[in-house]
């Protein structure tokens, strides 16, 4: 067994739920979105955000819009649609089911 | 002194040491490879190159105007190599990363002597191809038929024209690292000849 590995797949799972959580409360925009999970610690190099974003954006969670910005080109602002508000409620749920289940497992 | 390039990335314009723009163009080229298989590659990879060009504007000052190789190294180390973006946890990155090997026969056009077809049955069989010229000859010395069959066999085999083709034809499951590997084989014979 490798530990590295099994974190490495542990955050995995659980990325695509954060960043959906992190868009539920406003648009963002993708170094934000960055910012967060960085200091969360979920994610090590930003790269494997962008495929991530694009893949939901791609399945119809999330939209875009151009915003201009004072400093350079204009920024993509990532924000959840409806169909992604339902996709996270159910991990919502889900998420909630999982942690009661490992704890049941660990305190029993 | 440094030979400096003009490069456009993510709509800035950058002036770029000649070493720092082989350095970023080389991981550039690792991470289209890596995306290569996604849908939308294409906007994961100006998404990319805009978030690059954003960090390299942050260590440009008026003292700095040009982008070196610790830049390209420093926004590397941000952004993540393909291997570190596929996190699979260190050691075993490097099996879980190659698609699946393709084996497939090809004429290997590297070490022909009439139309490689010896040469790339020798690759994909890995035995010397000089083996099975003798075998060819023979055939063709006893009636004719070796013949034939080189005729059918240089119509029906495709020539390995790209690098991963011709990892395919030696067996090799086709990936970055192999792909790196066998490009710097190739460098490296042709410097060899242009020293001679």
């Amino acid at each position: 067994m490798d530990l590295e590995n099994t974190k490495a797949q542990m955050r995995k799972g659980i990325l695509e739920y954060c960043i959906l959580s992190v868009l539920s409360r406003n648009s963002c925009y993708a170094s934000d979105i960055i910012k967060e999970l960085k200091e969360a610690e979920v994610i090590v190099v930003e790269g494997t955000l962008y495929p991530l974003l694009t893949r939901q954006k791609n399945a119809g969670l999330l939209s875009y819009r151009w915003e201009e910005s004072q400093q350079g080109p204009p920024r993509k602002y990532y924000e959840l649609t409806d169909s992604g508000r339902n996709y996270l409620a159910d991990l919502d749920n889900s998420w909630q089911e999982l942690v009661e289940s490992v704890n049941r497992i660990r305190t029993s | 002194m440094k030979i400096t390039v003009s490069i456009n990335l993510g709509g800035y314009s950058f002036n770029i040491d000649e070493d720092a723009y082989a350095e970023l163009k080389r991981y550039l080229r690792n991470l289209e490879l890596h995306f290569a298989g996604e849908e939308s590659s294409s906007e994961i990879l100006s998404d990319i190159e805009t978030r690059m060009a954003e960090i390299f504007r942050a260590r440009l000052t008026s003292f700095k105007q040009v982008i070196n190789i610790d830049d390209v190294q420093q926004a590397i180390s941000v952004m993540g190599t393909p291997e570190d973006i596929s996190d699979n946890g260190g050691k075993t990155t490097r099996e879980k990363f190659s698609t699946p090997g393709y084996h497939r026969m090809y004429r290997d056009p590297d070490n022909r002597i009439i139309g490689g077809v010896c040469a790339g049955m020798g690759a994909y069989w890995d035995i010397e191809p000089l083996i099975i010229r003798i075998i060819f000859i023979a055939l063709v010395l006893a009636g004719g038929i070796g013949a034939l069959i080189y005729l059918i066999l240089y119509i029906v085999l495709p020539e390995a024209r790209s690098t991963a083709q011709k990892i395919e034809m030696k067996g090799d499951p086709v990936n970055i690292h192999n792909i790196k590997d066998a490009v710097k084989k190739e460098f490296d014979t042709v410097r060899k000849n242009m020293k001679l």
